[in-house]
């Protein structure tokens, strides 16, 4: 059965995981987001909503990582997080 | 011969009441003229003065007053229907009335509702951003100036907001309840920049503290101000031209009315008239049958409404929820639960039976209306019980349908719960009546009463039907059924029979007791404001009553409660008096023990309400005894208790019944408004008046 | 000095235990009502509904009466408080529409009171019982005190109610008992394991003493003990009539039935989702004051048919510091948004709910923490962070469902916006009281719909802020403004909504200025994330201005509209920060919005240029963000709009204006 992980991603009866937009190939069930293009940068290219820089607060790095659909570049996932420190977010959903 | 008329209009109907002051009173129903509603009056005038049998110009020549209850004002508010407002307040805080305090997002909606807050919104924004002007003033906690009024940036303010298409200016300033002088200047700049616009200051509408609520308060009465001005100047030209010289009286939220010159400034405390109507024609009817204690209860097709009358008066609230907007209007507190006969019966995905809270409305109504209803709704229910006759529905008005009744409970909840039809709507029936108890019961409990001290009255087309199960419930002893001359046009009855009520407040927070000078004259400082405007409804009064109350509270709290103060000046243990009032009322309200006097108290906000007492009171006239016993008219198979199942009873037709008839249960009696179930174990008796009084002879 | 373990505090490390074991322990010295299971199968659904309808009227009445009756802001105007009703062994039957965070484990306190009361001093009809112990629990930190109340009815315990409020100040090193410097439990309010204070309907008048001596507002704390007290007795007074009326057999049968349903339709829900799992990471910046750290809680959440496993393996150890909380804080924390999110159209009796659900945490980490780990902020540290975990994880798993996608939410207000003031009133009283006016966070963004502006906390279906006015009578504060804040939403198809900020000065206390204790996360990063590629709301902002021309500036006829306009020293506060503010010293403090849902490039772009013309959005943010340029007229610029999206859609992918996307 087809499902929609979420408004970008669906997956298909074999596991395989597409975009919703533009249907390219983004992974496979236990890894939907396996092919996306992922870019960190500044937090504070987030937009005016990080009021102040991570340096005056904490040591660690802080990053925006992004996370895009290689065809279309829709944005499937966004995150401000410690940069040394994997990405802790992911889903997978049992293909049937 | 001098009139009093009262004519109530609502969505649906214009009902009219007349008396005389020989005791001769009528009762007309006409269709309500949505958008012109002016037409509708002018029509149920007519009537009246044929059911008279006199000339409507004779009729309004000899008529003192016209005491008018209207929907349009809160239509208004509720459709959006209103007035552009500009809205001009303290810098810093005009995002105030969108913050809402954050409670705007389920303010007013049903426990239901709030459980499901993922799909709770906030209402419109009252005030689009671009209408919103922030000016340079501030006063503090004391009343005193932090920062002078701007009153260049103000003009420039006023004119910006008339340029962007504002019909009406609303002004509310932080603390301006103490120290009202800059809104008062600003409410001057507007009138010098644009003569003849209509401005309201949060200071005259509502001189409360608490900011959001005034603000709301000011805005909604500038939306709906101008529009009321509007709809009674020609209204009362109108009148004036047919030969009425007497006064014409709006009815208010809180009960008594105003004189129509001074309505529109004060328009806000036009909402809720029609509701209040009925609350008042019972707090009228209990004053001749005399009863101190009573719960109105007004059970229509797609609302349940509920008040009190405590000791002789209704009891009111100083505030109520519009369009999940705090607005602080002093009101008669009508409860709105639940549905009424129009409630639908459901059951939920784990197999459980549920009544409302949705209503089937008035269209398609219930399933037995043949209007393409199909759920069942508590008037299907009603039906299948034998309670209601489908060929004497509202007195043959309206022909009911017993099969589609039937199949809408077969199919929606017999069938999936494994019912018989009969079963079910026994189960329909009884849980509709426990809940009505409840939220009666919670309604009566919150006020700090006992249920048991209460009469209940039932009107409204669907009340009678379940008054004597869910009375029950609550123990209560005695109920009445408004069924004499009245009985059509309950809240129209009312409005002829009430009194000018005006209320003035004013907040200034005090350790309590604060000195007894300061005290009397702030209760002086609403005395007089009150004679002034008394003085200005151009009436004769045959009396005028004066109460007032402080709100206090333990210092830490933060909610008052309501204490009544004694009229004249009280000296320091007259103040000590009401301090103990206070503690009295709290643990009345909240349990023995729950005070916690050594906190000390603080008063909050002091208000005094005028009444003057119009001359003339409708009085109701006496039906006549009885010659013999009350005689059925047939009888019928009727399920009224789950305890006794399916039982006979005989069908009464109410308008074979006189004073003093009586009529044991199980039976129905059928009048032309409605119909009144007697279960087991009561008694019913006809009083002077006409009404049905129940009792109960065994639980 | 590092945190050691302490012999002897293992008695009160309250695991939730089955109601067999509990009645083993019991045994006969308190007798447990209960009832057969034909009693529950034989109800009518007359009977079930009419007194399932009773007991929800009796929980909101408890509310009611709770709030009418306490003295602190709190509780009065914030409703920062909740009641339960709960059964003879403290399964929760039907929780309160308010603080459900704090309600949440009122059942392990009333349960761990039956193992460890009933033979002394003994479980009697009259008492009630007092606990503010997060380890055993009935509240996430020290502040939320719980007095629960058992029922008897014919000499059998027939239930428990109880009662649970933040109390202002219980004690410790920091006014208001957030002690920012605490590195353990011993810095903050001691907690207190389950106490007899009501005794056969009496305050023992030394115990009460010992509770309140603690308090630097210990008539407050009276107030609010009296407060729960009334609660209890009108949910006593209620259910014995219930009890009167239908029988005790036949109202435990419906709290049984009440608590199957629940379980039941949760179960059916949670069948028509597909099987799954969904990780996800909450972070928190700084433990204590003087901490430059970075903490996290990291959650896999699996869905098989119809149970649900929360596994928070991989989260960090516990800290020095104030922001750990106990596992029930870790279950206060997943209940809110189950509640919301998953349960919007199921009743809400948790003990129902509860056996749908498994938890998987190691003692030791920051929300399962040990004694004597530091928990004086749980409930908005570790216990929110919890919230928001398990936010993103149930979202992510409700997407996936055509119908039940339209209840998922993206994270609410990242945290508690922290701020404390005490010292003299106005009225020269001393005070301590926690500003409240972030209880009006934004909401997370919904899957069809934008969040709802300044709406509330996760945790609070009915939360609310005290009127300014309000706040400047009670304390002795001057607001320059209160008002939301453009782009703390985070950006998305759906927008999430927006926080909103504060800026006070001190103002007419005879000492001048007031003491201020600052606890606030997210500014290192923000702490709402964003769904299917919606971004975190904006960071937590406070800033402190030093010696200010503010009052010179009111004499001259003006009020600042902003930071810029006012002379002085400018600090960033740090997360957390104690410290006096002068009467020249203006504060600012802008708290979080909710998470946004979907790419932003995908928003209707009339959307944002009403969100620029509401404020919610600043033009700013509108083109970076959204790429939509907005006239000078307030209407979109469709050319602009469409090439300023073309080139931002490249450019944020880290793409120049040529290149192929590998």
């Amino acid at each position: 059965m087809t499902v929609h992980i979420d408004e970008n991603l669906v997956q298909d009866d074999a596991g395989a995981v597409n975009c919703r937009h533009c249907d390219a190939a983004l992974g496979v069930a236990q890894q939907p987001l396996r092919d996306a293009r992922v870019r960190e940068s500044d937090p504070r290219t987030a937009g005016p909503s990080v009021r102040a820089d991570s340096g005056h607060f904490a040591d660690r790095p802080v990053v925006l990582r992004q996370t895009f659909c290689p065809g279309c570049l829709t944005l499937l996932q966004s995150e401000i997080v410690p940069g040394d420190e994997p990405s802790g977010r992911t889903r997978s959903v049992v293909a049937r | 011969m001098a009139y009093v008329i009262g004519i109530d209009i609502g969505g649906t109907f214009t009902d009219a009441f007349v008396a005389d002051e020989g005791g001769r009173v009528a009762g007309v129903k006409t269709p309500s003229t949505p958008p012109d509603f002016a037409r509708g009056f002018l029509t149920v005038l007519d009537e009246l003065s044929a059911e008279l049998g006199v000339a409507t110009g004779a009729l309004l020549a000899d008529t003192h007053y016209i005491v008018h209850g209207t929907t349009s004002t809160l239509n208004a508010l509720v459709t959006g229907d209103v007035a552009t407002v500009g809205f001009l307040t303290t810098r810093g805080h005009g995002d105030s009335i969108a913050i809402m305090n954050l409670e705007g997002r389920y303010a007013g909606l049903g426990s239901d509702q709030v459980q499901d807050m993922v799909r709770t919104d906030k209402p419109r924004p009252l005030v689009p951003p671009q209408l919103i002007r922030e000016i340079d003033e501030r006063i503090d906690h004391k009343g005193s100036v932090v920062v002078e009024l701007d009153e260049q940036g103000t003009r420039t303010a006023v004119r910006e907001l008339v340029a962007a298409g504002a019909e009406a200016i609303a002004v509310s300033l932080l603390w301006s309840f103490r120290n009202p002088a800059h809104e008062q200047r600003v409410g001057e700049i507007v009138a010098e920049e644009v003569p003849g616009l209509y401005v309201a200051l949060s200071s005259d509408v509502s001189p409360r503290i608490r900011e959001y609520a005034r603000s709301a308060t000011t805005i909604m009465n500038t939306q709906v101000g101008p529009r009321l001005r509007d709809y009674l100047r020609p209204l009362e030209v109108e009148l004036r031209r047919r030969g009425f010289s007497g006064s014409l009286l709006v009815m208010q939220g809180s009960g008594g009315c105003v004189d129509s010159a001074d309505a529109p400034s004060r328009a806000i405390t036009t909402i809720g008239s029609v509701l209040t109507g009925g609350v008042v024609g019972c707090t009228r009817l209990a004053d001749e049958l005399g009863h101190r204690n009573v719960i109105s209860t007004d059970m229509g097709g797609t609302t349940f409404l509920a008040g009190l009358v405590v000791d002789g008066e209704a009891v009111s609230t100083t505030s109520t929820v519009l369009n999940q907007y705090q607005v602080n209007v002093p009101m008669v507190d009508v409860h709105t639960i639940g549905a009424g006969g129009g409630a639908i019966a459901w059951v939920d995905a784990g197999g459980n039976l549920h009544v409302g809270p949705r209503s089937a409305g008035a269209r398609p109504g219930p399933a037995c209306y043949g209007e393409g209803g199909t759920e069942p709704t508590v008037t299907d229910v009603d039906l299948l019980l034998g309670i209601v006759n489908p060929d004497n529905f509202l007195g043959g008005r309206k022909q009911l349908s017993v099969e589609l009744a039937a199949e809408a409970v077969r199919a929606k909840i017999a069938e999936p719960l494994g019912l018989t039809v009969d079963e079910a709507c026994a189960a329909i029936y009884a849980i509709q009546n426990a809940q009505t108890a409840d939220l009666v019961r919670k309604v009566v409990v919150t006020s700090g009463q006992d249920p048991r001290d209460f009469v209940l009255y039932a009107f409204g087309g669907a009340g009678p039907m379940h008054c004597a199960s869910y009375a029950a419930d609550l123990e209560i002893g005695e109920v009445v059924v408004p069924l004499g001359p009245t009985a059509a046009v309950f809240s129209a009855y009312g409005l002829a029979a009430s009194d000018i009520v005006l209320t003035a407040e004013l907040s200034s927070p005090t350790n309590f007791p604060p000195d007894p000078a300061e005290f009397n004259g702030a209760f002086q400082q609403l005395r007089s404001e009150l004679d002034g405007r008394l003085a200005a409804q151009q009436l004769r009064f045959a009396d005028v009553e004066y109460r007032s109350e402080a709100d206090l509270r333990y210092t830490m709290q933060l909610a008052e409660v309501a204490t009544p103060v004694p009229v004249g000046d009280l000296d320091e243990a007259g103040l000590a008096g009401v301090g103990a009032a206070f503690s009295d009322r709290y643990e009345q309200l909240y349990g023995k023990g729950s005070g916690f006097a050594e906190a000390g108290l603080q008063l909050i906000t002091y208000r005094t309400r005028a009444v003057g007492v119009l001359p003339i009171r409708p009085r109701l006239t006496p039906v006549g005894p009885a010659d013999g016993d009350a005689r059925p008219v047939t009888s019928r198979r009727v399920f009224l208790d789950a305890r006794r199942g399916w039982q006979d009873a005989d069908i009464y037709d109410y308008r074979h019944l006189a004073e003093g008839h009586e009529i044991k249960g199980p039976a129905v009696v059928e009048a032309p408004t409605t119909t009144v179930a007697l279960p087991e174990g009561c008694v019913g008796r006809v009083d002077r008046l006409g009404n049905l009084v129940i009792r109960y002879t065994q639980a | 000095m590092p945190v050691i373990p302490v012999a002897g505090s293992e008695k009160f490390a309250n695991l939730p235990t089955t109601p067999e074991e509990t009645r083993r322990i019991v045994g006969d010295s308190v007798r447990l009502h209960d009832v057969d299971r034909s009693v529950v199968d034989a109800l009518d659904p007359l009977t079930y509904e009419v007194v399932r309808h009773r007991l929800t009227s009796i929980t909101e009445e408890m509310g009611e009466a709770l709030k009418r009756m306490s003295g602190s802001v709190v509780v009065t105007d914030c409703n920062d408080f909740d009641a339960a009703i709960m059964d003879e062994v403290g399964d929760v039957v039907q929780v309160g529409l308010y603080n459900t965070e704090l309600a949440a484990s009122l059942d392990m306190a009333a349960n761990w009171t039956l193992r460890n009361r009933c033979a002394r001093p003994g479980i009697a009809p009259g008492d009630m019982f007092l606990c503010n112990d997060p380890w055993v629990g009935g509240g996430l930190h020290q502040n939320d005190t719980s007095l629960f109340a058992p029922l008897f009815v014919d000499g059998e315990l027939f239930c428990w109610t109880g009662a649970v409020a933040h109390q202002v100040d219980l004690g410790g090193v920091s006014p208001g008992s957030w002690s920012v410097g605490a590195t353990d439990v011993f810095w903050e309010s001691l907690p207190t394991p389950p106490v007899k204070i009501v005794e056969g309907g009496e305050i023992r008048q030394d115990i009460e003493d010992v509770w309140l001596r603690r308090s630097r507002v210990p008539k407050l704390v009276a107030l609010d003990l009296r407060a729960k007290i009334g609660a209890n007795n009108v949910a006593h007074e209620r259910l014995r009539a219930l009890c009167d009326k239908y029988g005790a057999d036949v109202v435990k049968a419906v709290m049984r039935r009440t608590m199957d349903d629940a379980e039941q339709r949760l179960r059916a829900k949670l069948r028509e989702i597909p099987d799954g799992s969904w990780s996800s990471v909450a972070h928190q910046d700084s433990a204590r004051s003087g901490d430059r750290g970075i903490y996290r809680i990291v959650l896999t959440l699996t869905k098989t048919d119809d149970r649900l496993v929360f596994d928070f393996t991989g989260t960090d150890p516990q800290v020095d510091g104030l922001i750990n909380c106990t596992f029930a804080g870790l279950r206060g924390g997943i209940m809110p948004v189950l509640l919301t999110m998953v349960c919007g159209d199921i009743p809400w009796a948790c003990g129902g709910i509860y056996r749908c659900i498994e938890i998987i945490s190691e003692p030791g980490t920051i929300n399962n923490c040990t004694f004597p780990a530091g928990i004086g902020k749980a409930s908005v540290a570790s216990g929110w962070a919890t919230t928001n975990v398990a936010t993103e994880c149930l979202a992510g798993m409700l997407d996936t469902h055509p119908e039940h996608r339209k209840r998922l939410m993206s994270v609410c207000c990242g945290t508690w916006d922290f701020a404390l003031l005490a010292g003299v009133d106005q009225r020269g009283g001393g005070f301590v009281t926690m500003l409240c006016d972030s209880m009006a966070g934004g909401l997370g963004a919904r899957s069809d719909s934008d969040g709802v502006d300044t709406g509330g906390l996760a945790c609070i279906p009915m939360g609310r802020v005290a009127d300014v006015e309000m706040n400047e009578f009670a304390f002795p504060m001057l607001y320059l403004w209160r008002r939301e804040e453009p782009d703390s939403g985070g950006p998305g198809r759906f927008r999430g909504g927006v926080g909103a900020s504060s800026c006070f000065i001190p103002y007419d206390s005879p000492l001048g200025g007031v003491h201020l204790v600052v606890s606030a996360p997210g500014k290192a990063l923000p702490l709402a994330g964003g769904l299917s590629g919606g971004l975190p709301a904006g960071t937590q902002h406070d800033v402190l201005v030093r010696n200010t021309d503010v009052h010179a500036r009111f004499a001259a006829g003006r009020i600042p509209a902003s930071l810029d306009e006012l002379a002085g020293t400018t600090d960033l506060v740090p997360t957390h920060h104690e410290t006096d503010l002068g009467a020249a010293d203006v504060y600012y403090t802008h708290w979080q919005g909710g998470g946004g849902y979907g790419d932003p490039l995908r928003r209707d772009p009339a959307a944002v240029a009403a969100d620029v013309a509401a404020h919610k959005v600043s033009p700013a943010g509108a083109g970076d963000v959204y790429g939509v340029v907005v006239d000078d007229r307030g209407a979109v610029d469709e050319d602009a709009t469409t090439t300023r999206r073309a080139a931002l859609r490249r450019s944020r992918a880290g793409l120049g204006a040529e290149e192929v996307p590998a």
